[in-house]
This record gives structure tokens, C-alpha cells and sequence, in this order.
């Protein structure tokens, strides 16, 4: 009984640390690798910053929120107030009043036809004629089966050759830059605000492009 | 001749309402054209602004008819609301100020008879689907009346009678055991010897298994390569959230998002080409489309419960579609989170180097649940820093490239001409 143990046989050894390692990968590599909870962590307070990140909640405040709303009437340096009001009336006036303050340029078209594709072609469709992704017929499959997806009421076109009117009078493609900017600012019927979701240099960079779908 | 004038009455009678059927068939034939022609009118015109069964932008269109029975008067409407608005009918001022003064769009270039197929193929819509509905309601209601109660009564009364016959049969089974038991106790005390033999047998094999070595070393390697496999991937996950999928206060789903809808990544997430930070949308951007898109083909009608929580968060009240002053911050839980020591600024890599947000991200689009797709190591950062060529195409690297050629000509360059004043530099 007293054999070294190091004298079993080569080949026993060898098939025996394979055997040992195979059977130690099959039972590490269960799962699909999705997990609900963090996995270990060393010293958590390297991760955690000591002053508040903007989507973390916050105790110091009464609705427990980092990221406050500036007190009203605030005004951030180099903001320019838009003057005109959500009215049907301010939409006529600043249809005749606002000009397009940048120049007319390949930088800022390209720019401007980026940011449409990326906020407006969604709905308007990547030519402007109304005929965007979520206003089509679509589907998904997922966990809870197949099933349709609602489709968005689709805009109406904002090319010349489709003739379409605008729910506040004329043609969709005789809309003057103004009127534009007012809808994009303030949104109408389906269309919600993009007033948070892009800069009004941004605003006129759009609607440059506009204007050259509108030609179509 | 009774016989004979009644076979012909029947005669008449079929062929007659043969040819009644016939004529009825072909107008109907008309209707469904003009039906048709209304419905893509309807479609193309009318359904930015109005739903048939509820308040959109404009108000639910059902019923419209009975409520303006005057076809003329709603044709004219229809065609161009403000100018009978200034011409002082009261229906329509009336109507005007009950609809927050919501000016409807003039529809001058439609004829009298286009703007009637509209008005058929609202009511045709709403008739049928109405009908069906209520029928279906009906029947339901019906059966439920008739089911229930009595079903109910036969229902309790079956189980008290199976429960009753299975404490009989229970109690018939227990005296048959027991009188088998009596029979045969010489069979179970043999039984039992047998069962004490077994252990035995387990506790030999185990006094032979710990006395071969191999046998013990080979378990003993096993162990200590699973344990051995199984700590080296703890250790080396220490930290690395890769796969992260937690639970999120709404099934937002970016597979029907991005995928499906295609939405651009900007447009929720237009801080990655701006900021340190790619920004969860605030739920305004929510509300862009949400005000219109309810679920409600999935939920009966009704509003989903996910989309749900978005009004909820803003205070939306989708009846009178106006926003309350009591929001609350939907707490999306953060998904990648690299720890405070490292800076990572995702306009650097968005903007400047053109890297696409799958690089990192993954296939979002295919993503029901959103998880962490890699690992965020240092080793992950660096081995991509090291492979990617850098785009030189940018304004950066033309300052770099002048204060390069200003160097050769042995020109004077300061700190502060390659951005020693930048606050950043020493105000982080």
C-alpha cells in the first residue's frame, strides 16, 4: 500500500487533469452570462464619487432630486429668450419676422440634414413626405410574442411635389422659416416640443435642410 | 288553384327579392367605393389630428353624424371650420371654444363628395366595429349570466361528493394495509436485515475507496480544479459588470425602440455627442410620441400599464391631456457605471473619433432588456486604443499639426498656446 504516488501511470495522470479540468469548464460556463445582481466588488468607495452625480438621488433636497430645475425666471449666460408664445397668432408673427441667422453653407446643410435624419426622419420621413418608420406597418417579436406595433399618425408631406396643406393654412412646403421654427420650438398637433432636444443654432441648421425638401 | 297561385306568388316573391337583393348589392358595391375612397382620405388627411374612439389632438370622430346630423353643415366643417367660425354659426363657435380654441385645418381642395366618403367611412367604421363589439360584450355578458350561479352550485356539490368518496376509499385502503401487515410480518423483519446490509455495504466500498490512493487523489484533483476554475473567474470578475441586466422601474424595451422603430440613438441619447455624459432623455422626450401612442390595441383598449408609469412621472392626465404640477423622476437603475477614478467622456469618442455606439454598446437594437454588453476593464480600453487609428480629419489636430510646423521654423511656443489656459487643465 505504500506506492508513491507520483509513480501512477503517465497516461492515467494526464487523461485524469483533463477529466478534471473539462468537467470544471462545463460547470463554470452555465448561464447565458446576464445577470440581475453586480457581480463582486473590491473597495465600492473607489466607484462611488463624492459629489453627486446628476441622475443619483439626493437627501439635501426636499423632492430628493440632484438634477434641480433652475429657479424661474433664471436665465443661463448667452441664452436667448424666444419671444414668441404658443399661439396661432405668434405663429403668423414670427413667420413674418424670424430670419434664418446662420449663412448658407455645405457644413451647416450637412449638419442640419444629420440632425433631421436623426429627430425628424423618425416621423417625416427621411425625404420629408411623411412616411417615417413608426408611421408604417411593423411588428416585433420578442418575449411576449408577435405582435403589431401601433403605427403614429403619419405628418403630411413636406415636399412640393405632394401638394400637402398645413393644418394652420397653406401648403406645407410654402412654410416660411419662422413658422418652422415656431412649430419645432413649441410642437403642434402630434408633434410634441423639440425645444429640449436641440440648440436653436441646431434649430436653423434644420431647417435649412427643410427648405431644401420643401424644393422637392 | 290554390295550389298553383300560391307556387306562383312564391315565384314572384323570390324573383323579387332576388333582383331587391341584386339592386341593394350593387349599391352597396357603390358604398364600399366611396367607402374606400374614404378611408384613404381619411387616412391621409384626418388621422394626424383624430381617432375614431378617442380624443387625439381633436376630438373622437365616433358619432360625429349623430351629433351633426346636417350633412351639409358638417361638409362645410370639414372643409374649412374657420371660416364658418367667423361667419358667426353658433354650432361651430360653439364647438371652436369647447375645443380650447384648436384651430382645424382647412381642407379647400377637397370636393363635397370626397368630404361625404369621409364622413361614410367614419360612420361605416364606427357602426361596424361598434356592433361587433357590443355583440361580442353581449354574448360574453349572456354566458357569464347563465354560467356562473348554477355551475357554481354543481361545482361545490361535486367536489363534497369526490372528497367524501376519497375518505371512504382512504379509510377501506388503511384496513386493507393493515390486515397485509399482519400477514406478513416475517417478510418485512427480512427486509429490514437486508436494508442494515446495504449500509454495510456502503461503508465498505468507502473504508476500499479511502484506502486507494489513486482513487482518493483523482477526487481530491477534481475538487481542486473546479474550485480552482471557478475562483480564478471570480477574481479575475472582481469589479467587471459585464452581462448586468437589472430590473428597470418600466419594460423599456430598445429592441422595439431602436430596433424595430428605428430611432436614431441621438434622439433620447444626444448628450453622448456633447457631453461627458450620453444622458438618459428626460421623460418629456418620452411624452414626443407617448401622448399619441397608448398601447392600447394590446391592453383592450385601455392605456398600458408600462406607458402608464411615464404619465405618471410627469403628471399626465390623458383624458384632458394637460400636465399636472406633481412630477416625479422615473429611477431608470444605471446599467454601466465605470468607477469614479476613471474619466470617460462619451463626446470624445462620439463626436471627435466617430466611434458607433455598438462598438461599445452592442447590438442595442436586438435588446429587449438592456445590459452591459463589454466589460469596461482597463484592459478592454486599452487594447481598443491600441488597434483604433485615429481619425486626423478635425480641428484638434490641425492646431496640433500648426504648433508642429511653428516648432521647426523655431518659432517661440508657450503653454499657453497648446491650451495651458484651458481651466480644465488644473480646475477639474
Amino acid at each position: 500500500m505504500k506506492e508513491n504516488i507520483l509513480a501512477m501511470n503517465k497516461r492515467s495522470f494526464l487523461a485524469t487533469v483533463c477529466f478534471a479540468v473539462a468537467a470544471a469548464t462545463v460547470v463554470s460556463s452555465c448561464g447565458d452570462g446576464k445577470r440581475r445582481e453586480q457581480r463582486m466588488e473590491f473597495a465600492r468607495n473607489m466607484y462611488d464619487p463624492v459629489a453627486y452625480n446628476p441622475d443619483q438621488p439626493n437627501a439635501n433636497f426636499k423632492n430628493k432630486i440632484t438634477a434641480q430645475t433652475p429657479p424661474e425666471g433664471s436665465t443661463p449666460i448667452g441664452f436667448e429668450k424666444f419671444e414668441y408664445e404658443n399661439t396661432t397668432e405668434d405663429y403668423e408673427l414670427a413667420g413674418e419676422e424670424m430670419v434664418n441667422p446662420l449663412e448658407l453653407s455645405e457644413a451647416n446643410l450637412q449638419k442640419g440634414e444629420a440632425l433631421f435624419q436623426a429627430y425628424c426622419a423618425v416621423c417625416h420621413g427621411a425625404d420629408g413626405k411623411g412616411d417615417g418608420p413608426i408611421t408604417q406597418d411593423r411588428s416585433v417579436e420578442d418575449s411576449r410574442g408577435k405582435r403589431d406595433l401601433e403605427n403614429f399618425p403619419p405628418p403630411p408631406s413636406l415636399q412640393k411635389s405632394d401638394k400637402a396643406s398645413s393644418s394652420r393654412g397653406g401648403l406645407m412646403s410654402e412654410l416660411t422659416d419662422g413658422k418652422i421654427y415656431h412649430t419645432i420650438y413649441y410642437g403642434h398637433n402630434s408633434m410634441g416640443p423639440y425645444a429640449s432636444q436641440m440648440k436653436p443654432e441646431e434649430r436653423w441648421q434644420v431647417i435649412m435642410y427643410v427648405n431644401e425638401l420643401q424644393e422637392k | 288553384m290554390r295550389n298553383i297561385s300560391s307556387i306562383i306568388g312564391g315565384f314572384v316573391r323570390t324573383v323579387s327579392l332576388c333582383l331587391i337583393l341584386s339592386l341593394s348589392l350593387s349599391v352597396s358595391v357603390f358604398a364600399q367605393d366611396d367607402i374606400k375612397e374614404g378611408e384613404t382620405l381619411y387616412k391621409s388627411k384626418c388621422t394626424s389630428c383624430h381617432a375614431l374612439d378617442r380624443h387625439l389632438v381633436g376630438p373622437a370622430l365616433e358619432g360625429m353624424s349623430e351629433r351633426h346630423p346636417d350633412e351639409e353643415w358638417l361638409v362645410s366643417w370639414i372643409r374649412n371650420s374657420q371660416q364658418l367660425i367667423q361667419d358667426g354659426d353658433e354650432v361651430a363657435v360653439q364647438l371652436f371654444e369647447e375645443n380650447n380654441r384648436m384651430v382645424m385645418t382647412a381642407f379647400t381642395d377637397l370636393s363635397d363628395e370626397q368630404i361625404k366618403n369621409i364622413i361614410a367611412y367614419v360612420d361605416a367604421e364606427t357602426a361596424g366595429g361598434g356592433d361587433e363589439e357590443q355583440g361580442d360584450a353581449s354574448q360574453i355578458a349572456a354566458s357569464q349570466d347563465k354560467g356562473i350561479s348554477p355551475w357554481m352550485i354543481i361545482g361545490v356539490i361535486a367536489i363534497a361528493a369526490v372528497a367524501i368518496a376519497i375518505v371512504l376509499v382512504l379509510n377501506r385502503a388503511i384496513q386493507t394495509l393493515e390486515k397485509l401487515v399482519e400477514a406478513n410480518k416475517d417478510a418485512i423483519a427480512e427486509a429490514a436485515e437486508e436494508e442494515s446490509d446495504r449500509e454495510n455495504r456502503f461503508l465498505v466500498f468507502a473504508k476500499a475507496f479511502v484506502k486507494n490512493k489513486k482513487l482518493v487523489f483523482f477526487f481530491v484533483l477534481m475538487v481542486v480544479a473546479i474550485l480552482g476554475v471557478v475562483g480564478w473567474k471570480v477574481m479575475w470578475n472582481v469589479g467587471v459588470h459585464e452581462g448586468y441586466m437589472p430590473v428597470q422601474p418600466i419594460k423599456f424595451s430598445h429592441q422595439i425602440h431602436a430596433g424595430v422603430n428605428q430611432i436614431d440613438c441621438q434622439y433620447c441619447h444626444g448628450g453622448a455627442y456633447e457631453s461627458r455624459n450620453a444622458s438618459i432623455p428626460s421623460a418629456n422626450v418620452c411624452m414626443n410620441c407617448h401622448t399619441t401612442i397608448t398601447g392600447a390595441d394590446h391592453y383592450d383598449g385601455s392605456l398600458s400599464p408600462e406607458i402608464a408609469k411615464i404619465y405618471k412621472a410627469v403628471d399626465y392626465d390623458p383624458d384632458t391631456r394637460e400636465y399636472g404640477d406633481n412630477p416625479k423622476p422615473i429611477e431608470w437603475v444605471r446599467v454601466h457605471n465605470l468607477p469614479d477614478f476613471a474619466y470617460f467622456n462619451h463626446s470624445q469618442h462620439v463626436s471627435v473619433a466617430n466611434v458607433d455606439c455598438e462598438t461599445c454598446h452592442g447590438p442595442v437594437e436586438a435588446m429587449e432588456e438592456m445590459y452591459q454588453y463589454s466589460p469596461l476593464t482597463m484592459k478592454w480600453c486599452v487594447e481598443c486604443h491600441q488597434e483604433t487609428s485615429v481619425d486626423m480629419d478635425n480641428e484638434y489636430y490641425d492646431q496640433l499639426i500648426e504648433a508642429h510646423e511653428k516648432l521647426k521654423k523655431g518659432e517661440k511656443m508657450t503653454a499657453a498656446m497648446i491650451g495651458g489656459l484651458e481651466c480644465g487643465k488644473c480646475h477639474y
